[in-house]
């Protein structure tokens, strides 16, 4: 379960009335605002200097950075990355959950450890293993240059970093669940004729679909925002290896803060959106 | 018709078996399993010597004091606050909790290469708060734990929050009625039940850290001895085409790893054991 | 449709759970298999609905061996203890959900789907609550829903799993009369697992009692109340008094009590228990019989219609539990520490070298 939080339900504040069931109102204010100013200091803080940096030099240059070649290209793959790899993981989620929380075979804590290792490995070491396999000394580099096709330094390599690192998400979302819903409404619907793929749409799917919608985002969130893995494999070739986290460490390293801020804020803009949407499912899934 | 049949043994009722386990198998391997096997398979050909002289190269011991250091005292400071913060978001009201609530979970959702030019944006010392200190924060150690600390801080906030929010109110209330204060209430009630989550919330905290790279690269500074974190050596390693010498580290990463793996599994185990309430 | 078990055996790891189970069903009978947790009956109807596999044995229906057969094509309807209604599905589209997945060419029509499921709705007496979800329905509306949906698809079994057992007593009693209703009317081959004595016995035609994954006795209510073949079909259909003695020249004797067993004349010196109901106690202020025993009132229930007197017996260290209609109370009318005379009606004994494993 590393790296892996998952979604809160059942949310009930604690309600305690009586005076000395708490702590003295002095104790309450001096917590509140601990937390309330370190909360400000490590997460508005920043959030405010991306864009108050993003248009510190005129709504002109912010709008030209967002829309120059190189920028639109970044964003472009970005797009390609994820619209293949959340579904990619989010079919393996599915059935990998599946086939944890409906059968026992032997070597199944084996498989469970193996989808959690993506979290516990660092997204440098996640690039670098394509590298051994797929690079021009790797593994099966000499075979792929014979054949013309390239998976490092391309896009292919960074779709199977990106695949690597996000892999784990709609799995360990799926498991609890699934193992908490059991498999008695299942069982009724073999009992009534149903065959094992209707079962699943008509009678899994419905059950699990705020889930399964909440381990998507947060592989989305991901796979759009992953910088060590890709920054590897993809060779940094501007115009068609770069996605946009990578463009942004471009520009920040050319001293272009402006337009590198620019960028930064519709990620950041993309991720209050991912923090809204997750809010809302969390809400809407208690509420059923 | 044979009425006394030995079975042979089908695997489930439930339909999908075979499907499931080798398109499971199939995509966990090639993803998963194979590609991190090549970074012990590449080592072991790296030779016993080479490899130890590789790994313990002064330049990439002190790679292994930072991060581990770093990610520690991030963690520390992680657990501390972050058991305040679950705190208030559990027991206190005030306006705007729920949206402050959400906003816990933003290093989860934000770019780590964003995070990484924001914070040291705000820590160089024209920044915002670099400026409003002597000493320099970024490019030390000191920016690198703070970016650390933004990395892993839902952490400990997410794990302690269920514990709070499930918690038996009732207990409370015995305590204070046998006649104890609240901070001993407090010590000897409240607390002893979130320290699995914080142990646990620290431990997933650490194991990002260390391997953390967006979000570091830009405020550390980078320098070697100094200021360079062990994934940045891999990554360095790497553009010089040392792939013997990334890989050598890589391994000693990977097997920290999943020390830290285990140990948050077995943590978890140990809860579940110990702390199941029906 | 009759349903035939032969031989079935399962194992989970080294537990036995079933052990050479046989039973013959009938069609149109309603079978009660009856015993504590861990006997083994849902297993076994697990097994015949298709959701276990068997480790050795077989099962047919009609006569045709259905043990491969996998539970889609089994046409059984199944009843869940906990009713396994599909959350995000509305009464009527769990009702029809049988009836929806069908293929194609069987599939029948929306308006003979629609019209089915009324049906159904009006016999479980739940019409008004077919748009509702299963979260907005009480235990035993849940539980009608559920058997509205297993007889949807008109099946030729009907397996139901400990189906009252979620519920308040009186919901559970009226549920029992409604299901044997139901069964006259419509003879489906029905089992029906339960641990509940009072419930066997109120609703089957047989029960099949089970313990350590064995069968102890098949029969009709009658015959395993009155009639039961071992100690544990006794204890476990209702409550008991025990004589533990010896048995001597045909009679059981323990201390003070004695009483001619029969059927034991060729055992002597063995020990022996008898085994009697507490309304066959015959309780009397006045000895009138040699072989009575002295006792005293120690407690007196008074439970709605019945009373409950505990007494203490004089010659051993042992209490009695005695059970009077409130007439009979009243017209002998006891009080604490009163003497009276006890005799058992009837009387079964067993001997337990007979049943030691």
């Amino acid at each position: 379960m590393a790296g892996h939080v998952p979604m809160q339900h059942a949310k009930t504040t604690v309600k305690l009335n009586h005076s000395s069931l708490k702590e003295p109102k002095v104790v309450q204010w001096l917590l509140t605002f601990i937390a309330l100013a370190f909360l400000a200091l490590f997460l508005v803080l920043p959030l405010i200097t991306i864009f108050m940096t993003a248009f510190q030099k005129g709504l002109e240059t912010y709008l030209a950075a967002i829309t120059n070649p190189d920028a639109l290209a970044a964003i472009k793959l970005t797009l390609i990355v994820v619209l293949i790899t959340v579904p990619l993981n989010a079919v393996f989620g599915v059935v990998a959950a599946w086939l944890i929380t409906k059968f026992d075979f032997k070597g199944k804590n084996i498989l469970i450890t193996l989808i959690d290792l993506p979290f516990a490995v660092s997204p440098v070491i996640a690039g670098l293993v394509f590298i051994l396999l797929f690079g021009a000394q790797g593994l099966f580099g000499e075979w792929l240059f014979n054949q013309d096709i390239k998976i490092v330094f391309a896009i292919p390599g960074i779709i199977l970093a990106t695949l690597f690192v996000t892999l784990p998400f709609v799995a360990k979302e799926l498991i609890p669940l699934m193992q908490a819903q059991g498999s008695a409404e299942e069982e009724a619907s073999l009992t009534l004729g149903a065959s094992g793929f209707k079962t699943f749409f008509l009678v899994t799917l419905p059950n699990i679909k705020w889930g399964l919608l909440y381990g998507i985002i947060l592989c989305n969130a991901r796979a759009i925002g992953e910088f060590g893995a890709v920054s590897v494999v993809s060779g940094h070739i501007r115009g068609m290896t770069n996605t946009m986290p990578l463009h942004i460490e471009i520009l920040y390293n050319e001293y272009q803060f402006a337009a590198a801020f620019a960028v930064a804020s519709l990620m950041s803009v993309l991720a209050i959106f991912t923090l809204t949407l997750k809010n809302i499912i969390e809400w809407k899934a208690k509420h059923i | 018709m044979s009425v006394l049949q030995r079975q042979k043994k089908k695997k489930s009722i439930l339909p999908g078996f075979g499907l499931s386990l080798g398109f499971t198998m199939f995509y966990a391997s090639i993803l998963v399993l194979f590609p991190l096997a090549m970074i012990f398979l590449n080592t072991a050909s790296m030779g016993w010597s080479d490899f130890i002289k590789t790994v313990t190269d002064a330049r990439v011991v002190a790679s292994y004091k930072l991060s581990f250091g770093a990610a520690f005292a991030a963690g520390i400071i992680n657990v501390i606050f972050g058991t305040i913060i679950a705190w208030v978001l559990v027991r206190y009201h005030f306006p705007g909790k729920r949206f402050i609530d959400g906003l816990v979970d933003l290093p989860f959702a934000l770019p780590t290469a964003v995070a990484g030019i924001a914070l040291t944006t705000l820590y160089v010392p024209k920044g915002w708060i670099g400026q409003l200190f002597t000493f320099k924060i970024a490019f030390t150690p000191i920016g690198i734990i703070i970016a650390l600390t933004f990395i892993g801080l839902p952490f400990v906030v997410r794990m302690v929050q269920p514990v709070l929010q499930n918690f038996n109110a009732e207990i409370e209330e015995a305590s204070a009625s046998l006649g104890a204060s609240r901070m001993q209430t407090f010590k000897k009630v409240i607390f002893p039940e979130l320290v699995p989550a914080i142990l646990t919330g620290f431990s997933l905290s650490f194991a990002r850290a260390l391997g953390e790279y967006g979000s570091v690269v830009f405020i550390a500074g980078n320098m070697p001895m100094k200021t360079e974190i062990t994934p940045l050596i891999i990554m360095t390693k790497l553009e010089q085409y040392d792939y013997a010498g990334a890989t050598a580290i890589a391994s000693v990463m990977l097997v920290v790893s999943f020390f830290l793996l285990l140990l948050i599994n077995i943590i978890q185990w140990w809860t579940n054991r110990k702390f199941v309430h029906s | 449709m009759s349903i035939h078990i032969k031989h079935v055996s399962k194992n989970f790891g080294d537990f036995k759970a079933l052990d050479s189970i046989n039973i013959d069903i009938q069609t149109g009978e309603l079978v009660a298999l009856l015993g504590p947790s861990g006997s083994g009956k849902t297993s076994l109807l697990r097994i015949i609905a298709g959701l276990e596999h068997l480790d050795q044995g077989a099962i047919l229906f009609d006569g045709k061996e259905i043990t491969h057969v996998n539970p889609k094509e089994r046409n059984v309807g199944f009843v869940f203890q906990h009713y396994a209604l599909f959350r995000h599905m509305t009464v009527f589209d769990n009702i029809a959900y049988g009836l929806k997945v069908r293929h194609k060419k069987t599939r029948p029509s929306k308006t003979a789907i629609t019209k089915k499921v009324t049906e159904l709705l009006q016999l479980v007496k739940l019409e008004p609550l077919a748009n509702r979800y299963p979260s907005q329905l009480s235990g035993g509306q849940r539980q009608r829903v559920a058997l509205a949906r297993a007889l949807a698809v008109e099946p030729k079994v009907l397996l139901l799993d400990e189906p009252f057992g979620a519920l308040d007593a009186k919901v559970r009693k009226d549920l029992r009369r409604w299901l044997r209703k139901l069964h006259n009317n419509f003879h489906i081959t029905s089992i029906f697992v339960t641990h509940d004595q009072e419930e066997a016995l109120d609703v089957a035609d047989r029960i099949v009692v089970m313990n350590n994954g064995k069968i102890e006795q098949i029969g009709s209510p009658e015959e395993v109340y009155d009639y039961p073949n071992s100690p544990f079909v006794y204890d476990f259909l209702g409550n008991v008094n025990l004589f533990k003695g010896r048995i001597h020249k045909g009679r059981l004797k323990q201390g003070s009590f004695e009483m001619a067993v029969p059927e034991f004349s060729g055992r002597n010196e063995e020990a022996a228990v008898g085994y009697v109901r507490p309304h066959d106690i015959h309780l009397e202020k006045l000895k009138t019989s040699a072989d009575a025993v002295s006792a005293t009132v120690s407690h007196i229930h008074v439970i709605g219609p019945i009373v409950q007197i505990e007494l203490k017996r004089e010659d051993a260290e042992e209490f009695l539990e005695a059970e009077l209609s409130k007439e009979h109370y009243k017209v002998l009318s006891l009080q604490v520490g009163d003497q009276v005379y006890v005799k058992p009606k009837q009387l079964k004994v067993f001997i337990p070298e007979d049943y030691s494993i």
